[in-house]
């Protein structure tokens, strides 16, 4: 008739740890928003669990106010994140260690933190000569 | 004492260790790519934790369902957490919605499946132009190639997810062999079978086959929400339009043609 119970509750504090993990490690904004809708998720599957388990409502009425408190918590974090861009042009969060200090120059980012990626791109081979083109199609071929 | 209760322990701690090791070891660090053996490290510790600690069902289909929609999750999960490229880890995440709206339904949550699905499809793909927006804008970000305190994050995460998972072991330990609820409702309360008695009325399935049977129809949790919640319904309708107000105070305004 139902699942064990005790599966599901392991599943949601399973998702609720590696949302927890992400929200901690990762430097994006728009990741840790993620992570933090992920641990969201994990409350959810517990509530709706317990709301099956117990036989009655109140956990999936519940899970319909998480929903809508997340949506809210969604708009709000793409506002503020959209509106932290706008002053600091980046989406680390350790560009905004300073809050509540007073103003001093921009953070640097430390040489170590530096992009580095090695691209290689692929070289043609030269074959063949180049072909002629009539005089009167190059003016065409700009 | 302890030698005992790690012996006593071990399906548990051999999972959550290589989990623990496997996330640690795929977090995003500078330049290096994320290492395959880490990767079928997670694997492993996923198959382990599912053969230990998960219980299949009584039912066939249902526990086939239990598992792939779980694996899934977990699974996609870890990937987004550890991925380098931020529109790849908001598709990790669009995954792990679809298969916790899976175990939803498997919950007989059809309304909270599909509701869920609306919802994060749209924050999924406003995320998305976001991402590509704002973090495609300059090429591969630096922040993105790198994680703050990977090895004491995950050591910390862990420690919280193994006590939690001790709890819920030592809690179906000492509520019989069945594991707890397995198999079967809880009782209701005979108490709130009482009309009078019960705090919420509505929101109680009646003890009979009839209202077993009715668990999770749009119609029951209608009565609930509109019945029992309707106070708590205005109050996060009210909440949805302040936030919607906040969101428009906030987002800054833009010059006419900027980005």
């Amino acid at each position: 008739m139902t699942g064990v119970l005790h599966n599901y509750l392991i599943v949601g504090s399973v998702l609720f740890v590696m949302g927890m993990l992400g929200f901690l490690t990762r430097r994006n904004l728009i990741l840790m928003m993620l992570s933090a809708e992920m641990m969201l998720h994990g409350v959810s599957l517990n509530l709706v669990a317990f709301s099956r388990a117990h036989g009655n409502y109140q956990g999936q009425a519940f899970t319909a106010f998480i929903l809508t408190v997340a949506a809210c918590e969604a708009g709000l974090s793409l506002a503020l994140i959209l509106a932290l861009y706008r002053r600091r042009g980046t989406l680390d969060v350790t560009a905004w260690t300073d809050l509540g200090e007073a103003p001093a120059e921009l953070p640097t980012i430390p040489e170590h933190d530096a992009p580095h990626i090695e691209q290689e791109f692929p070289r043609l081979k030269p074959t063949g000569h180049l072909p002629e083109v009539p005089e009167e199609e190059t003016a065409a071929r700009v | 004492m302890s030698v005992e209760w790690i012996k006593s322990h071990w399906t548990l701690l051999v999972p959550l260790l290589m989990g623990a090791l496997a996330l640690a070891w795929m977090m995003p660090r500078q330049g290096k790519p994320r290492p395959i053996a880490a990767g079928l490290m997670g694997l492993a510790a996923v198959g382990c934790a599912g053969f230990f600690l998960l219980k299949p069902g009584p039912e066939m289909v249902e526990s086939a369902l239990f598992f792939l929609f779980a694996g899934t999750a977990i699974v996609a999960a870890g990937l987004m957490i550890t991925s380098h490229n931020p529109v790849y880890a908001a598709l990790w995440f669009a995954l792990v919605t679809l298969s916790v709206c899976g175990l939803f339904l498997l919950q007989s949550a059809p309304f909270l499946s599909a509701a869920t699905i609306i919802v994060y499809a749209g924050a999924i793909i406003v995320t998305f132009v976001f991402v590509i927006m704002l973090a495609r804008q300059s090429g591969a970000a630096f922040y993105d190639q790198s994680s703050e305190q990977p090895t004491w994050a995950t050591f910390a995460s862990f420690l919280l997810l193994g006590g939690m998972l001790v709890c819920l072991g030592d809690w179906r330990g000492q509520s019989g062999s069945d594991g707890g609820m397995g198999g079967g409702m809880l009782k209701v309360p005979a108490v709130w079978q009482d009309r009078e008695l019960n705090p919420n009325p509505l929101s109680t399935l009646p003890d009979t086959e009839a209202g077993v049977k009715a668990a999770g129809t749009m119609r029951g949790l209608g009565r609930s929400l509109f019945g029992d919640y309707l106070f708590a319904v205005e109050i996060a309708g009210t909440l949805l339009m302040v936030a919607t107000i906040g969101s428009v105070a906030i987002a800054p305004r833009r010059a006419q043609g900027g980005l």
